[in-house]
């Protein structure tokens, strides 16, 4: 059954086996290859070798495409760095034709250029040349010269060379596209980094009334658009907003240059008009390489009674009062394209009404239909969110806008009276300083900070710490000997809780009232220390009336839970 | 719904508190579990149901604790609740105290030295 083992190969079987051994071994050399440019010169040299030839070499297309370099080449004469038109010669063809090509005699081939012969000294007998081809067509040849024995390379080189060729090109392709990942990442790391520096410069949201609020939503991952708000030395506040033409890192660059630009003229309360012209000079003198900037700059007192403003080439501004739409168009042309450019000015009245500055990113806003939505369209999205207040009218008119297919950067700035709505109480209680109430008190204002959003885990550590405060009220204040209530009032401003614990208790000295160190094994002093642990800022305060003792404590919750942060 | 029990188990006191422990009954667990290590037995305390505890109730159990070791007697805490595990975490008395994951765990737990006096 077993056949007997061959004594003796057949010649043209054994040279096959060898021919297999080698390609495979040279395939798994180029797959594992870390270093390609070593590798190939490795390859090259091998496949040389085993083909019995005087010289052989490796060209690759250039990136344009007409021209075939060499890269890497091994034999007496060092070819490296020749560059042979896509078309011509024999590796010219090789891979315009993405053919194998044989050249029994070179001297008599009409395909052979003999100019580098000519040049070196070095006669070229006989070739033999494959393309490096890939799914995408061929991207350079292998080549080699002058069989050792003499005579030509046979139809077995020729298959053995396109086999060769094969895994070359791959781990070739594969080393490129490895270089390509590498170079997107990095260029993506540093957009990111653009990005956020950029969304750094624009200002931080203000509360306690402030009557601006602005909104950008990059369309790109860089924006062109900006806007700033600051205080003036009279107490009115300064502010603008921009768009610089074009898109891209320069464009962002641009902008940095211009907003810090607007921010240092119109810091000591410049007018308008004449702010803008300024900044215009500036921006005239030096080169902008064809590019503008179109701005919105102005003045508002904190009550956002009257408004100045002056605009150059920016989208009109929208004064919305009641139903009605006012508009405001610029008074000159984009800045950076004249110098001279003058700017004429609006003062507006802004009682009962607001004022919508807007980059034309908003009104290039496309429909279902691809259409913009034009200023009809921003006068819609205005109206249909009228009656809800600031923060959260804007907040609706970008998720709308998010909705719909942005083509650039869109940038919003709303100037109002905004209400300022002080503390808003959430727990108000009064009753008597006893432990069998805590129970009770524990539960409402469990109830009071679950409707307030305040996450589950923060909340039994705020009950803990307040029930401490309470006990302590009920221990030490009042003691066994004394009785009376506890007035509990809990309430939020701006993302802060406050809690205060009023009693009619002995004064307690402050100074009694310390954190101990946690962790200890002790059985008193605990509930400071957790109070403390929990809160981040707490104190005994004097009642006015000098009567009792009165305790407030401090917790920040996030943003998100509370009124929330600009989300663009 | 708030409660203290008692049991015996495999030469130990259990004592099993439910509901909220604060101030207002905090004393009673205290003198319970002091009546109990009176006894010179380990005892566990059984916290599984136990929905809040504050510093008052905390500081019952730390002295408890260290009424067992001047004893030489074992002191656990045995199946303690979230609630319980958060409040001993806020006061870094999570590591302070030996805590049994509960009341199955107790016979093994008997030669380990969390039991240990």
């Amino acid at each position: 059954m077993n056949p007997q083992p061959a004594m003796s190969m057949p010649v043209a079987v054994a040279s096959e086996a060898r021919a297999l051994a080698f390609l495979a071994d040279l395939s798994e050399t180029l797959a594992v290859s870390l270093d390609l440019r070593q590798t190939l010169s490795e390859a090259v040299t091998r496949i040389a070798d085993f083909m019995d030839a005087e010289a052989a070499s490796l060209f690759l297309l250039e990136e344009d495409g007409d021209m075939l370099e060499c890269r890497v080449c091994v034999g007496p004469i060092d070819i490296t760095g020749l560059r042979i038109p896509l078309g011509q010669g024999v590796v010219g063809r090789a891979v315009a034709e993405n053919r194998n090509q044989v050249v029994a005699d070179a001297l008599s081939d009409a395909r052979v250029d003999r100019s580098n012969d000519v040049d070196t000294g070095f006669v070229t007998r006989s070739l033999l040349c494959a393309p490096l081809a890939t799914a995408k067509g061929p991207i350079g040849a292998l080549e080699v010269v002058n069989k050792r024995t003499g005579g030509a390379f046979s139809a077995d080189d020729a298959e053995i060379l396109r086999l060769v060729a094969a895994p070359t090109s791959l781990a070739i392709n594969n080393a490129r596209m490895a270089h390509e990942l590498v170079q997107q990442a990095r260029m993506r790391r540093e957009f990111d980094l653009a990005r956020r520096m950029q969304k750094s410069l624009l200002p931080k949201r203000r509360r306690d009334g402030f009557p601006l609020i602005g909104m950008n939503l990059p369309a790109h991952e860089i924006s062109g658009d900006f806007y700033d708000y600051f205080d003036l030395a009279d107490g009115r506040i300064g502010f603008f907003i921009g768009d610089v033409s074009g898109k891209g890192l320069d464009a962002a660059l641009l902008m940095v240059r211009v907003a810090s630009l607007l921010r240092w003229v119109g810091k000591d309360g410049t007018p308008p008009s004449e702010w803008l012209q300024k900044v215009n000079e500036e921006l005239c003198q030096g080169s902008l390489d064809g590019r503008f900037v179109c701005a919105l700059v102005g003045h508002c007192d904190r009550n956002a009674q009257q408004v100045e403003i002056a605009a150059a080439g920016f989208p009109p501004a929208l004064l919305y009062r009641r139903g009605e739409f006012t508009e405001f168009l610029s008074g000159g042309a984009p800045l950076g394209i004249l110098a001279g450019e003058t700017f004429d000015g609006h003062r507006i009245d802004l009682t009962d009404a607001s004022l919508y500055c807007y980059s034309d990113g908003v009104t290039d806003v496309r429909d279902a239909q691809r259409r913009t939505i034009g200023s009809e369209g921003v006068r819609e999205l205005i109206s249909r969110h009228a009656g809800a207040s600031a923060e959260p009218r804007l907040r609706g008119m970008f998720s709308e806008l998010k909705h719909l297919r942005l083509v650039d950067d869109t940038t919003l700035l709303l100037i109002e009276r905004m209400q300022s709505h002080g503390p808003e109480v959430l727990l108000k209680r009064r009753f008597p300083a006893r432990p069998e109430q805590m129970r009770g008190i524990r539960s409402l204002l469990r109830t009071a900070l679950d409707d307030a959003g305040v996450e589950a885990a923060i909340r039994d550590k705020l009950v803990l710490a307040v029930d401490e405060a309470c006990c302590n009220v009920i221990r030490h204040a009042y003691g066994p000997e004394c009785s009376g209530d506890i007035d509990l009032r809990v309430t939020r401003d701006a993302g802060k809780l406050e809690f205060r614990l009023l009693d009619t208790a002995p004064v307690v000295d402050p100074q009694c009232v310390r954190a101990k160190p946690l962790g200890e094994c002790r059985s008193g002093g605990l509930g400071i220390a957790l109070i403390d642990t929990v809160m981040d800022d707490w104190a005994m305060q004097q009642r006015p009336d000098g009567r009792g003792n009165c305790m407030v404590m401090h917790k920040k919750v996030s943003a998100n839970q509370a009124s929330g942060e600009d989300q663009a | 719904m708030n409660g203290i029990e008692h049991e015996s188990a495999d030469g130990c006191i259990l004592i099993r508190l439910r509901g909220e422990v604060d101030l207002s009954w905090s004393q009673q667990v205290r003198e319970a579990v002091l009546a109990a290590l009176q006894k010179n037995a380990r005892v566990g305390v059984v916290l599984s149901e136990v929905t809040y505890i504050d510093s008052s109730g905390i500081a019952a159990l730390v002295e408890g604790f260290q009424n067992a070791r001047s004893r030489g007697t074992g002191f656990a805490l045995v199946a303690i609740s979230d609630a319980v595990r958060a409040v001993l975490e806020l006061a870094r008395l999570d590591r302070v105290f030996p805590i049994v994951a509960d009341v199955a765990a107790i016979p093994e737990a008997n030669g380990a030295s969390a039991w240990k006096p």
